[in-house]
């Protein structure tokens, strides 16, 4: 029944290539062994944990899960339509008469011709006199020099396409014609064109399947002539050539009967219903396709040449063809202009379409679920992107406008996509992959570094965190715990740095510990707190406790001994002189309070305070100190005052009553430092003074404090004052005698007033002199002492 | 990974890299990977006389191996957390090692 032994008729099951499979020329399914099986998961060989580790290795040869994608659905017995010799082995015999009835037809015609042929010609007609045995012949194909098996293939396609047709192909090589026909041949197939052109253009309108909306590699769209439709080949090497094209271009009667044959049912029918109308059909459904393929081919080889320059093997033929031809492919070009543009476009992103299979993107997507599953570890993202994760989560509380937008794509991605309702079936397979693949990276850790018998480093191996391999140096344990052990007697700066160190160790624990307070769920104010907040809590005492340990603030002070506290020489760094605002929020009051008085204690041994003083003839400090002492008021200050400022009254004189004792007071009231902590007390003290709540024996205390204080400094006031020059910063110390100013008596004050009225006169006078707002100013810092007794600088004129 | 977590802050900020081979490129940057591989955009040379081929890039994508300094903004840097980063990383390290 069938020409290739393709039975139209029979089960579509059962035929050889089901249609709906991917045929050889067409892109491959990616997904193909996901969509069909999605309830398989096992089946299809992209499992992970199979090939997790070392990934060819575990390729299975056996596997035989991807064959669907290669050779069709298993089920179906294998068809013979790729038996291209055989098949037209079968047929040669009645190609051979065909072409010795149509020979012997034309004869006269076809002679005075043959002179204008090239050498090869020879061979052809040569070839024409005997009739070969079942062997197809060469030269029917006009390409006797090519190989048989891929030529025999091409006109085997493009034999039934080209029964009617001949619309002039764009073969990009179109070599001149071997085989020719007469004029009469000519003449009557450009008449029965003629006929059918205006039939054809028609039906160009209405049927051209849209080449904008299917791809070049898609397979071949299968319009209502289904088994033309199967014949024609759509891989970019399908040239059909030109020789059996016209070899078949006025076929025989014998032709048309053969060729019903290959029909299906109902177009045999419909063809012995009328005859006449088989060529029209045929040819409009054979020009469909051949347009659709011109279109895609001009798609694809835009630069090649126009397609009125093809040479035909007659000269006077040319002109109506190529008018036809163009005005044609103007019409088209004009109707589908835009539809070319973007197929243009969809042909060049699919330019490379299939080149990798299946399994070469299942490999590249395992390599990459590695990548992600080592990324993504929740588990030490903050210790392995700590700077990005806390440093956007500062910029983010910068500005609260600003979208999360980096760190949430980074962090929140993952977590936000599950809600998203939009996830088809690949982005749901996809993500039960990293599943399993994080499961299977857990399951099996990597080791990450070799260490050789006697060597004294490591070998470590690349991934994904430390693509670089490294050498690591092996350090002995006891370094570490000779150094905590130590005595501070004689502490180093190497010991010092290394305690600023740990305290920054623990430090950092306290606060990634304090980060992890989101996750626990917040109180419920009624009922007892949840044991996840009690173990939190511990947790948080005890690192605190340890923090506060470290910072040796409880070593003990030996009055006698020469060599600074600890906790004053670490206190000495400038970077443990940035930590203590971020140490304080995390102690209790006691602690606080006892580094207070630590710091009180030792005022006089500060490196602020002991390099703070002014040397006699200078002007100014060192620019270190300075940085130091702004590093001391600006990062140890705060903290201490705004515990201060929220201390009893007790506490203020027992500071006081310590400062006495212990401390070189002239010496600190030389100091900015020394002078802010003695302004904090005293400001502190008397605001409690003036509120009243305090009872009177503290009162009593704090009163002969005040004195012993005020006696002390006495003929020391004008020390307390920076070397004078205009520019001075002296405000602190105008801060300071206002606060002894207030609590004063009368003798007292009259006492302070005559022993810094030198220091009033002068600035009154460089007010007078400097530019508005440094003059406004100093005047303002003068009036904060005057003002402190009831006075003010207008009074001095 | 510090430097990754560092890199991935300076993202849409302007930065200039000098290659081995002298080459000082100044540009947005678009993206890091954890190779420091490095994406550029609006780049321009700094001594564009010397390589007037590069006058027409717009964009570059520099493989991390062959970066040798990374000019920062000064601005853009965190440096208390650079310090408190660094001493988590080497704690890593540390841990990783033992």
């Amino acid at each position: 029944m069938s020409f290739f032994g393709f039975d139209p008729s029979s089960n579509p099951n059962s035929r050889s290539h089901p249609s709906t499979a991917p045929g050889f020329g067409a892109a491959p399914d990616h997904f193909a062994g996901l969509s069909l099986r999605p309830g398989n998961d096992d089946e299809d060989g992209i499992d992970f944990e199979d090939t997790y580790d070392g990934l060819g290795d575990g390729l299975d040869e056996t596997d035989d899960a991807l064959n669907d994608d290669t050779f069709g659905d298993g089920g179906a017995p294998v068809g013979k339509d790729f038996d291209f010799a055989g098949s037209t082995a079968r047929v040669a015999e009645v190609l051979e008469e065909e072409h010795e009835i149509f020979e012997r037809n034309r004869k006269p015609a076809h002679k005075p011709i043959i002179p204008t042929v090239g050498p090869t010609h020879k061979t052809t007609t040569t070839e024409h006199q005997h009739i070969p045995s079942l062997a197809p012949d060469m030269s029917l194909w006009a390409e006797p020099s090519v190989p048989a098996p891929q030529q025999n293939r091409q006109p085997q396609y493009s034999a039934p396409e080209h029964v009617q047709n001949d619309f002039p192909t764009q073969a990009p090589r179109a070599p001149p014609s071997k085989k020719f026909m007469s004029l009469e041949e000519v003449e009557a197939e450009i008449l029965a064109q003629g006929r059918q052109q205006a039939h054809s253009a028609q039906q160009q309108l209405h049927h051209v399947p849209m080449p904008g909306m299917q791809p070049v590699q898609l397979p071949p769209h299968i319009p209502v002539t289904q088994p033309l439709g199967q014949f024609h080949h759509q891989g970019p090497a399908h040239t059909p050539s030109p020789g059996a094209h016209q070899q078949f271009a006025t076929p025989p009667q014998e032709h048309q009967n053969f060729l019903m044959h290959q029909l299906p049912p109902h177009m045999q029918h419909m063809l012995q219903q009328n005859q006449n109308m088989l060529p029209q059909h045929l040819q409009a459904a054979v020009h469909e396709r051949m347009l659709q393929q011109q279109l895609q081919e001009q798609i694809r080889m835009q630069p090649r040449e126009p397609l009125q320059q093809q040479p035909l093997p007659q000269p006077q033929v040319q002109p109506p063809m190529a008018r036809i031809a163009q005005e044609e492919r103007a019409k088209l070009l004009e109707e589908e202009s835009k539809r070319l543009k973007r197929n243009h476009k969809i042909a060049q992103l699919a330019r490379y379409n299939g080149l990798m299979t299946p399994q070469d993107k299942n490999f590249i997507q395992r390599i990459q679920l590695q990548q992600l599953v080592s990324i993504g570890n929740t588990d030490d993202n903050t210790a392995e992107d700590f700077y990005y994760i806390v440093h956007s989560a500062i910029r983010a509380r910068a500005n609260p406008q600003q979208p999360l937008s980096q760190l949430a794509q980074t962090y929140l991605f993952r977590n936000g996509g599950r809600n998203n309702g939009r996830r088809d079936n690949h982005m749901q397979r996809m993500e039960q992959q990293v599943a399993r693949a994080v499961a299977a990276a857990k399951a099996h850790p990597k080791a990450s570094q070799l260490v050789l018998e006697g060597s004294l480093g490591k070998i470590s191996f690349s991934n994904v965190k430390t693509p670089r391999p490294m050498l690591n140096i092996k350090r002995l344990d006891s370094d570490q715990k000779h150094l905590a052990h130590k005595s501070y007697a004689n502490a180093d700066r190497k010991t010092l740095l290394a305690i600023v160190e740990t305290v920054y160790d623990v430090l950092l624990e306290v606060e990634v510990h304090e980060r992890e307070r989101s996750k626990i769920p917040p109180p419920n104010p009624n009922a007892p707190p949840s044991e996840a907040a009690q173990e939190w809590e511990a947790k948080r005492v005890e690192l605190a406790d340890r923090l506060y340990e470290e910072m040796r603030v409880l070593e003990p002070i030996d009055p006698a001994s020469r060599t600074r506290h600890p906790f004053i020489a670490i206190l000495s760094f400038g970077k443990m002189k940035r930590a203590i605002p971020r140490i304080f929020r995390h102690l209790n009051p006691e602690q606080r309070v006892t580094i207070l008085t630590m710091i009180v204690v030792h005022l006089d041994v500060l490196d602020v305070v002991r390099h703070g003083v002014y040397p006699p003839g200078a002007n100014q400090l060192p620019s270190a100190v300075r940085e130091e002492v702004d590093m001391f008021a600006n990062n140890v200050l705060p903290p201490l005052l705004s515990y201060v400022y929220e201390a009893p009254l007790s506490i203020v004189v027992g500071l006081l009553g310590l400062l006495l004792e212990r401390v070189d007071v002239i010496l600190i009231s030389k100091t900015k430092i020394g002078i802010a902590f003695l302004t904090m007390f005293f400001s502190r003290a008397e605001l409690l003074k003036q509120s009243g709540r305090s009872d009177e024996k503290e009162l009593q205390d704090w009163q002969n404090v005040y004195n012993r204080f005020f006696d002390m400094l006495q003929g020391h006031w004008m020390d307390c004052f920076p070397p004078s020059g205009r520019f001075v910063e002296d405000q602190y110390v105008w801060q300071f005698l206002a606060s002894m100013a207030v609590g004063a008596n009368e003798i007292q004050q009259r006492e302070l007033v005559g022993a810094v009225k030198d220091r009033v006169m002068e600035n009154v006078q460089a007010s007078k002199v400097l530019p508005p707002e440094i003059g406004v100013q100093k005047r303002e810092n003068v009036n904060l002492f005057m003002r402190a007794m009831g006075l003010d600088v207008e009074l001095l004129g | 990974m510090l430097f990754f977590s560092f890199f991935k802050t300076l993202v849409d900020h302007e930065v200039t890299i000098e290659l081995k081979n002298d080459l000082k490129i100044t540009g947005i940057l678009k993206s890091v990977d954890q190779f420091l591989n490095i994406k550029l955009d609006e780049i321009r040379v700094v001594e564009e006389g010397k390589y007037p081929h590069l006058s027409a890039v717009k964009n570059v994508f520099i493989r991390g191996s062959v970066v040798r300094y990374v000019h920062l903004p000064a601005n853009a840097v965190d440096t208390a957390l650079l310090e408190d980063a660094t001493r988590r990383e080497a704690a890593n390290v540390a841990g990783k090692a033992r």
